[in-house]
């Protein structure tokens, strides 16, 4: 599998293209197995026959609602389920989100700028210059001309360092795997390293 | 016959260069990020015996980078004689993390049901990352191999967070965000993570805010554990193999803008 994937490199090829088929097929025939026995039996249908909760007859009509949109005359129903996954989804993850994804990263980033022995901290500065320019940069309302234009341009330059930082981790993380490939072809297939 | 092109010149060098120093088995020597030495320190300073949940949110093709930084910290957490709960809030890391963890187990003579158990798969990871808080026994009424949680040595006593000392979650994608906003923002349970190297800049901002306790990342992060645990694994082996990808890549980058330059040189001179 993995000499065929590889073959790609070279070019497209019938062999790639079965173990890519493979590939996929494999993955999604296991993820339905897993989430038969893990969610419809587990969760459904042995609490539901065996446990005599007969509640969950609620949920798995909504469930079944959701396959209304195959057809148009039947399709309206699906928005039903749609509207209780979207409104308890909604309820739950509003409030989470606005405290760790907004307040506690606000707190973050607001921290003093002059360490308890009297220096100024330059860690602290450089992340608060970093997101008041480049949240500048999205300021749109006006033309980025005069101080919003320098305080946009770098924005920019934080915003790159950022594209690069993140690149240049995501290369690293893909030599990994291809490592993690080799590892295997040179131990476990050919046996050339211990 | 395709005419042989630049790109796979390019491929062929890569695969030589990795392929060779893959078989000369050096390894090189490097030191200890601050953040690899933070969650050395956690799991090594609990108490032994102390119940850590492993949360498997990673899919198989993240394998190669995962592998080894999920058997350092296990083998590590083992070595320490801390209980493990083992999950998965992504179905294909469900038989991933049991083999991982059977394997580990084994090595320290470890026994399921006392030593570590492995709750598999749960669907809609908020739903269960919120439900797990409540109760665990609610959430998993069964193991992996379908036992019963009251059968389960290691589970008696165990009820929901607050039984547990933390949670490390592997994870190759955003998974360990929700682990943060609702395991951590709700329930106050402590988040460690191991995660590819790719995901380091989207979670940096939660590490600084505290949100995250720490992350060991990527096959230096492993190799970095391996290092304190003293254990010589796949992040070990494969270091020496990723600098010399890196000044291979860093090599084409400049080579590349040599070539680019004096091209357009020529063409500015005509």
């Amino acid at each position: 599998m993995t000499l065929a994937i590889f073959s790609f490199l070279y070019r497209d090829n019938p062999i790639y293209k079965m173990a890519e088929s493979l590939l996929i097929g494999v993955s999604i025939g296991y993820t339905l197995v897993i989430v038969w026995s893990s969610t419809l039996m587990d969760l459904l249908f042995k609490p539901f026959f065996c446990n005599e909760q007969y509640g969950l007859a609620l949920p798995f009509i909504l469930g079944l609602l959701m396959f209304g949109r195959f057809l148009p005359r039947t399709s309206s129903f699906s928005r039903i389920p749609i509207a209780v996954m979207i409104g308890s989804g909604a309820g739950v993850a509003i409030p989470v989100m606005l405290e760790a994804r907004t307040l506690k990263q606000i707190s973050a980033t607001v921290t003093p700028l002059i360490t308890e022995s009297g220096f100024p901290d330059l860690s602290a500065i450089v992340v608060i210059v970093g997101v008041l320019t480049t949240l500048s940069y999205f300021y749109f309302s006006r033309e980025h001309k005069g101080s919003l234009g320098i305080s946009a341009k770098v924005g920019t330059y934080f915003l790159m360092i950022f594209f690069g930082a993140t690149f240049g981790y995501t290369v690293m993380s893909r030599m990994s795997t291809f490592i993690g490939r080799m590892e295997f072809l040179l131990t476990e297939f050919l046996h050339l390293t211990g | 016959m395709r005419k042989i092109e630049t790109r796979h010149w390019t491929f062929l060098g890569l695969f030589v260069c990795i392929g060779l120093v893959m078989l000369i088995n050096v390894t090189v020597d490097h030191p200890v990020s601050a953040q690899t030495q933070k969650m050395y320190d956690f799991i090594d300073s609990l108490p032994s015996g102390s119940v850590l949940i492993v949360s498997f949110d990673h899919e198989a093709s993240s394998l190669p980078e995962i592998r080894p930084i999920a058997l350092a910290i296990l083998r590590h957490a083992f070595s320490r004689g801390h209980r493990l709960i083992g999950v998965a809030l992504l179905s294909e890391g469900t038989a991933i993390g049991y083999r991982l963890m059977r394997k580990t187990a084994a090595e320290y003579g470890r026994k399921y049901g006392r030593d570590y158990v492995y709750l598999g798969f749960k669907p809609q990871y908020i739903a269960a990352i919120l439900s797990m808080g409540e109760s665990i026994p609610r959430t998993f009424p069964q193991d992996y191999l379908g036992r019963s949680y009251e059968n389960l040595e290691l589970l008696n006593g165990v009820r929901n967070y607050d039984d547990v000392a933390a949670v490390i979650s592997i994870t190759d994608g955003s998974l360990t965000t929700h682990w943060m906003e609702y395991g951590s923002a709700r329930y106050g349970i402590r988040i460690l993570s191991g995660m590819t190297a790719a995901m380091v800049t989207t979670f940096d901002p939660y590490v600084d805010s505290g949100q995250m306790y720490c992350l060991v990342a990527g096959l230096r992060g492993a190799a970095e554990y391996e290092r304190l645990i003293n254990y010589k694994g796949g992040g070990t082996r494969g270091m020496l193999a990723q600098t010399t990808a890196h000044l291979y890549v860093i090599l084409l980058v400049v080579l590349g803008n040599v070539i680019y330059f004096k091209s357009r040189r020529k063409r500015t001179t005509r």
